[in-house]
C-alpha cells in the first residue's frame, strides 16, 4: 500500500474532490501560492487556479460566511481557518448561521460546507495558537465534528465530510502533519460516525482522539509489559459519536480511560465518560479515568507547556489506576 | 431554479404603479394586522414590523430578476411579501404552523422561502451579509447571471460582518448588492449616537465600492436605483452599495413604547413621509378607488389570519427533525 | 356595535398590566390614536392609544392589575348599549414550580476537581454503612447470590471489585483461574465444578444471612411412647394416609406455638412481629437442594389433614414442582433428620423466623421412670432461637410445651 504523510493525505482528499467536482473549492488565508501556513494546499493553486484555491484577507467571519453562502447555493466549499483558535472569530457564522439554516427553514436548505482547521500544542505556539476547542462544537446541534489521527483516516474522512450535506468542523492536529501512514491506493470514503479500534485488549479500554491516539498506543505498549492488556479506540468522528463501539469495548474490558489533548475539565471526554457510565454502569469495575490538559492556558516556556499538556505517561498512569495498580 | 432573462425596464412603467401601490398597501395592512394580533396575545415570540419602509422592500424586489436571491433582517415581513411569499404562508409562520413558509421552525425572524429566492431572515444583526457575499461568489464561479442582495439597517453598518462582507465582496468583485435601509435608528439608539460619521455611504466608499443613494420613501426612485445597481453587479462590474433613506414609523419591536423617541417627530414623519401616501398622490388615486384597494388587501390579510388560525400545529416531536440533512 | 377596548399585550412575556389612570372620562369623545389610559408594565409606564374613534361609553376597569386580553372599556356611538363585564377576578398567579431539589448528595460534593486529587478519602468514609463496591462487582454479587458484606475488597480504598467477588465465590482460597491479573492460573482437570443453581444460591444467601443472627439453643428429650402408639393406630385405621411422627411433631409444635406466640415470631428493625397462626415449614431434602414447604395454620388442622398436605408437598418438592405459595409465609421450621440415625443436631435459623426445631432419630434409651430403670423410645429435640426476638424463659416454656405435647398428645388438642 502506498504511504502518505497526514498532510499529504489531507491534500490528496482535497485535490481529488476538486478534480471530480467543479462545485468543490477551497478558501482561506495564504492558501494559494504559499500553500497554507501548514503547507497543506501546497501546489494546488497551480493545478486549479486562484478562483478555486482562493486566498482571502484576514477576515474569518467573512471567510466562514462566504463559504456558508456558497454552500447554500449548492456548492461544496472547504474553508480553511488557519488556527483552531481563530475559530472563535468565525464562530458566530458557524454556530448561529451554518448550524441552524436547515432547521430554521424547516428543511428547505442544507449547508454542505467544511471548516478545516488545525491546532494543538507542540513547539511553543503560545496560548492563542494552541487550543483544542472541539468541545464547543460538539455541543451545537446541526454541526458535525471530525478529528482524524492517521493519514488513512484523515483522507477518507475529509472526503466524506466534503460530501456530507451538513456543516462539518474538521479538526487536524499540527504535530500529526508529518507522520506517515499506509493508505489505500484509491480513496476509501470513511463514513462519519464510525470509530476505529487500533489495538485490541482485555483489561482496559482507552478512548483517545488526535495526538493522544498515538500517545495512548505508546502507553498501551508499556502497559503490556506490566501484564495489562489495553484496547485503544479512536472515535474519529466526535459528532455523531459511535457510542455502540465504545460501549461494547468497555463492556468487554470493564474499565475505561478517555484521553484527549484538550483541557480535561468540561471537555469532550466528560461526555464520553457520561455515555459510558450510563450505558455500561453494571460493567464498570473502576471509575472512568479522564486524561487531558490541566486547567490552564498553554504557556510559552517549553517546560510549562509540557507540564500542562498530557503525554503517554499520563495515559499509562490512568491505565494503572483503573486496574488498581498505582 | 429558472434563470430566465426577462427584459425589465430601468424604471417602473406607469401601468405598473397601481400594482406597486397595492403591494405596498398589502404590506402595510399586513403589518398592522400583525401588530393587532400580537397585542391580542395570539402571536408568540419577537415581532418587528416595517411600517413606513414598504417602498424599500417593494422597490428593490420588483427590480430583481428570476434567480436573484435576497437575505433579510429581523424586520423581514415586508421583504418576504415583496419577494413573493403568499400572506397566508407568512401569517401561518408567525402563528407557528406547519403551513408557514418555514414550517413553524423559524418564526418572524427566520423567514425562508428558498423557491422564491429568499435565503432567510436573520436575527443576528449583520449575520446574513457574509453569506450574500458567498452566494454571489457561487454565481461568479458558476458563471450564472444572478445577483445576491442583502438588506440591512444603519445599526448593522457597525458590526464586524458588515465590514468583512463588503470588503471581501469588493475584493472579489462578486455580483452582490448591499441595500442599506437607513431609518436612522438602531433599536433605541439614534444614528448620531451609534455612528461617528454622518453619511453611511462613506463606509462603502471606504472599501472602494460603488455607492448609490436615494429617497427610500419614493418607490419609483428606489426601483430605478435598484435596477442600476443590479445591472452593474450582474454585468460583472462588482458589488454595489445602495443607500436608502427611510423612516421607521413604529417602534423597534411591537410593544416598544419608544420612550427614546420624540413623539411629535414620529408623528410628523408618518404624516409627511408615508411612501403609500406619496405614491397615491403622485398617481392621483381617488378616495373611492383607494378605499376599494384597501378593502381588497384588507380582505387578503384577514383571510391570512383565518388561514393561519386554522392551520396545523407541528407535532412536538417535529422539533427533532431537520437538525441534519 | 360598541368596540371593546382590551388590555393590549405590549411585549413578549407580558401577562398582565396595571391601569394607573384613565386619560379620558366616560362620555368623552376619543379619536383613534389619542392616548386613552396609562398602563404600568414591568418595564415602563406608558400611554395606550385608542384603537377606535367614538365616545368612551364605559370604563369597565378603573384601575388596578388586569390580565392581557381583558376588556377594560367600550367605545362606540352615543347612547349605544354596552354589555356587562364581570369584575376582573384576580386570576391565580400560577405557582412558580418548586425548584428541583438537588437530592443527589453527589451534587453537593466538594467542587475540587477530582482529576487532580490523589489523596485518599477521609477515614471513616465507610462509616455510614455503605459498602464500597464497583458496579460490576455489585451486579456479580447480586447474580450469584453473594452477600457483599461478607466479601473482602482489595480494590483502591478497600473497594470490592470483580476479582474479589470471583474469589469469594470460589471459596476465597486460590485465586480464580480466569483472572489474569494475578499469579499463575490454578491448573484445571481434577476438580469438579458444580455451577450454582438458583436454589443453591438462595440457600447460601439466606443461610449466610441467618448465620449473622445471635442465637441460642435449648435441648430436650421426649418420651415418644404415646406418639408411636398413636401413629401405629392411625396407620392401621387409614393405611393410605401414612401418618408419620413428623406429622405429629408438626401438630404438637403448632399447638405450642399458638400458646407461646413469642416464639411464633419474626424480628424486624422496627418491631417484633408475632404471627397469629402457626405456619410450620417442613425441611425436605429435594434433589435440587433443601426446600421448606409450609403447612399453614397447622394448629387448626387434624393429623389426617396435616398428613395429606405433607404427603403432597413432599412429593412435589421431590419433583421440583413446588409453587411460590407453597414456600411462603412460614413462621417456624421443623427439620427432621431422624431417618438418618442422627442423635441430635442443631439447625440454622430459617430467616426471618425466630425459631427452628431440629429433630433426630427416636431411639431406645435407658431412662429412669418412677425410680426404676426403663427402656423408652426417646427423641432429642434441639430448638434454635433468635435471641433478639426471644429470651430464654419463653423459649424454654415453649420447649416444655412441645415435650409435654409429645409425651401426652391429648394436651396438644
Amino acid at each position: 500500500m502506498p504511504e502518505l504523510t497526514y498532510r499529504e493525505a489531507v491534500r490528496d482528499a482535497l485535490v481529488q474532490a476538486m478534480r471530480e467536482d467543479e462545485d468543490v473549492f477551497v478558501v482561506g488565508e495564504d492558501i494559494a501560492e504559499m500553500g497554507g501556513s501548514m503547507g497543506v494546499t501546497a501546489g494546488m493553486v497551480d493545478e486549479f487556479g486562484p478562483e478555486r484555491v482562493r486566498n482571502a484577507p484576514i477576515s474569518e467571519m467573512a471567510i466562514a460566511g462566504a463559504a456558508i453562502g456558497a454552500a447554500l447555493q449548492g456548492m461544496r466549499p472547504v474553508a480553511e481557518i488557519m488556527y483552531e483558535d481563530f475559530l472563535t472569530l468565525a464562530t458566530e457564522q458557524i454556530v448561529n448561521q451554518a448550524a441552524k439554516h436547515r432547521y430554521m427553514s424547516g428543511g428547505q436548505v442544507s449547508v454542505p460546507v467544511v471548516f478545516r482547521t488545525q491546532g494543538g500544542a507542540g513547539w511553543s505556539p503560545g496560548a492563542q495558537h494552541a487550543q483544542q476547542l472541539e468541545a464547543w462544537f460538539v455541543h451545537i446541534p446541526g454541526l458535525k465534528v471530525v478529528f482524524a489521527s492517521t493519514p488513512e483516516d484523515v483522507r477518507g474522512l475529509l472526503w466524506s465530510s466534503i460530501y456530507d450535506d451538513n456543516p462539518v468542523v474538521f479538526f487536524e492536529h499540527r504535530t500529526l502533519y508529518p507522520i506517515k501512514g499506509e493508505v489505500p491506493e484509491e480513496i476509501e470514503p470513511i463514513p462519519l460516525g464510525r470509530a476505529r479500534v487500533h489495538r485490541e485488549g482485555a483489561d482496559v479500554t482507552v478512548i483517545a482522539t488526535g495526538r493522544l491516539v498515538h500517545e495512548s498506543l505508546k502507553a498501551a505498549e508499556e502497559a503490556e509489559g506490566d501484564g495489562i492488556s489495553v484496547e485503544v479506540v479512536d472515535p474519529r468522528t466526535l459528532q455523531p459519536l459511535d457510542e455502540e463501539t465504545l460501549v461494547a469495548s468497555v463492556k468487554k474490558t470493564n474499565r475505561a480511560v478517555v484521553a484527549h489533548e484538550a483541557v480535561t475539565r468540561m471537555g469532550f471526554g466528560a461526555e464520553v465518560a457520561a455515555v459510558l457510565q450510563y450505558q455500561a454502569f453494571d460493567w464498570l469495575d473502576a471509575p472512568i479515568e479522564r486524561v487531558g490538559a490541566r486547567f490552564a492556558p498553554l504557556a510559552f516556556a517549553p517546560v510549562m507547556e509540557a507540564f500542562v499538556v498530557p503525554h503517554a505517561e499520563d495515559v499509562l498512569a490512568a491505565i494503572k489506576r483503573t486496574v488498581g495498580k498505582e | 431554479m429558472t434563470v430566465a432573462k426577462v427584459e425589465h425596464r430601468s424604471s417602473l412603467a406607469k401601468g405598473e404603479l397601481g400594482d406597486v401601490l397595492r403591494e405596498m398597501l398589502l404590506i402595510r395592512r399586513f403589518e398592522e394586522k400583525v401588530e393587532e394580533r400580537f397585542r391580542a396575545g395570539d402571536l408568540p415570540g419577537f415581532l418587528h414590523v416595517a411600517i413606513g419602509q414598504e417602498a424599500c422592500a417593494v422597490g428593490v424586489c420588483r427590480a430583481l430578476e428570476d434567480g436573484d436571491v435576497i437575505a433579510s433582517t429581523h424586520r423581514a415581513h415586508g421583504h418576504t411579501l415583496a419577494k413573493g411569499t403568499h400572506p397566508n404562508e407568512l401569517m401561518a409562520e408567525l402563528y407557528g404552523k406547519q403551513e408557514g413558509c418555514s414550517h413553524g421552525y423559524g418564526g418572524s425572524m427566520h423567514l425562508y422561502d428558498v423557491e422564491r429566492g429568499n435565503m432567510g431572515a436573520n436575527a443576528v444583526v449583520g449575520g446574513g451579509l457574509p453569506q450574500i457575499t458567498g452566494a454571489a461568489l457561487a454565481f461568479q464561479l458558476r458563471g450564472e447571471p444572478r445577483v445576491a442582495v442583502a438588506f440591512f439597517g444603519d445599526g448593522a453598518t457597525n458590526i464586524g460582518t458588515f465590514h468583512e462582507a463588503l470588503n471581501l465582496a469588493q475584493l472579489w468583485q462578486v455580483p452582490a448588492v448591499f441595500v442599506l435601509e437607513d431609518n436612522k435608528w438602531a433599536e433605541s439608539t439614534p444614528e448620531w449616537q451609534h455612528s461617528p460619521i454622518r453619511d453611511l455611504s462613506d463606509r462603502a466608499k471606504a472599501f472602494g465600492m460603488k455607492t448609490l443613494k436615494t429617497d427610500g420613501q419614493d418607490v419609483e426612485a428606489v426601483y430605478k436605483t435598484a435596477r442600476k445597481a443590479l445591472d452593474h453587479a450582474r454585468g460583472g462590474n462588482g458589488p454595489v452599495f445602495v443607500h436608502l433613506e427611510t423612516v421607521r414609523f413604529s417602534g423597534h419591536y411591537i410593544g416598544d413604547p419608544q420612550v427614546y423617541r420624540d413623539r411629535g417627530e414620529a408623528r410628523e414623519l408618518s404624516e409627511t413621509r408615508d411612501p403609500i401616501e406619496l405614491l397615491r398622490e403622485k398617481i392621483g388615486v381617488s378616495g373611492e378607488d383607494f378605499a376599494e384597494l384597501d378593502a381588497e388587501v384588507t380582505e387578503i390579510v384577514e383571510a391570512s389570519v383565518g388561514f393561519a388560525k386554522g392551520a396545523t400545529d407541528p407535532a412536538p416531536e417535529d422539533a427533532l427533525k431537520n437538525v441534519y440533512a | 356595535m360598541a368596540t371593546e377596548v382590551i388590555l393590549p399585550r405590549l411585549g413578549q412575556g407580558m401577562e398582565s398590566g396595571t391601569i394607573v389612570r384613565w386619560l379620558k372620562s366616560e362620555g368623552e369623545t376619543v379619536e383613534r390614536g389619542e392616548p386613552l389610559f396609562e398602563l404600568d408594565t414591568d418595564k415602563v409606564t406608558q400611554e395606550v392609544e385608542a384603537e377606535a374613534s367614538g365616545v368612551l361609553l364605559r370604563i369597565a376597569v378603573a384601575e388596578g392589575e388586569v390580565p392581557v386580553g381583558r376588556t377594560v372599556a367600550f367605545i362606540g356611538a352615543e347612547g349605544e348599549d354596552v354589555p356587562e363585564v364581570a369584575e376582573p377576578v384576580a386570576e391565580a398567579v400560577p405557582e412558580a414550580e418548586a425548584p428541583v431539589e438537588a437530592s443527589n448528595r453527589l451534587l453537593q460534593a466538594e467542587a475540587q476537581p477530582w482529576i487532580e486529587r490523589r489523596s485518599r478519602p477521609e477515614p471513616g468514609a465507610a462509616a455510614n454503612g455503605r459498602i464500597k463496591a464497583s458496579p460490576l462487582a455489585r451486579r456479580m454479587a447480586r447474580e450469584r447470590g453473594l452477600d457483599l458484606a461478607a466479601i473482602h475488597g482489595t480494590g483502591p480504598d478497600g473497594r470490592i471489585v470483580a476479582e474479589d467477588v470471583e474469589r469469594a465465590e470460589a471459596g476465597g482460597e486460590a485465586p480464580p483461574a480466569s483472572n489474569r491479573l494475578l499469579q499463575a492460573p490454578v491448573p484445571a482437570g481434577e476438580v469438579e465444578r458444580r455451577p450454582l443453581s438458583n436454589v443453591r444460591k438462595t440457600i447460601a444467601r439466606r443461610l449466610t444471612q441467618a448465620w449473622q443472627v445471635p442465637v441460642f439453643q435449648l435441648q430436650a428429650s421426649a418420651d415418644m411412647t404415646r406418639v408411636n402408639a398413636l401413629v401405629a393406630k392411625l396407620r392401621e385405621r387409614e393405611p393410605e394416609l401414612r401418618v408419620t411422627v413428623t406429622d405429629v411433631l408438626t401438630k404438637v409444635c403448632a399447638a405450642a406455638l399458638v400458646r407461646h406466640r413469642e416464639v411464633n415470631a419474626e424480628w424486624t428493625d422496627e418491631a417484633i412481629l408475632l404471627h397469629p397462626s402457626a405456619n410450620v415449614g417442613i425441611a425436605v431434602a429435594a434433589p435440587q437442594g433443601l426446600v421448606v414447604p409450609v403447612i399453614r395454620g397447622a394448629e387448626r388442622l387434624s393429623l389426617a389433614e396435616i398428613a395429606t398436605l405433607r404427603t403432597d408437598l413432599v412429593a412435589r418438592a421431590r419433583e421440583n414442582r413446588l409453587r411460590a405459595e407453597d414456600l411462603d409465609g412460614g413462621t417456624f421450621t421443623l427439620s427432621n433428620l431422624g431417618m438418618y440415625a442422627v442423635e441430635s443436631f442443631t439447625a440454622v435459623l430459617n430467616p426471618p423466623q425466630a425459631a427452628i426445631v431440629a429433630v433426630g432419630a427416636t431411639e431406645e434409651r435407658v431412662v429412669p421412670v418412677g425410680g426404676e430403670l426403663a427402656v423408652r423410645p426417646m427423641l432429642t429435640l434441639v430448638v434454635t432461637f433468635d435471641h433478639r426476638a426471644v429470651d430464654g424463659a419463653p423459649a424454654a416454656a415453649f420447649l416444655r410445651a412441645v415435650k409435654e405435647g409429645l409425651e401426652e398428645p391429648g394436651l396438644a388438642l
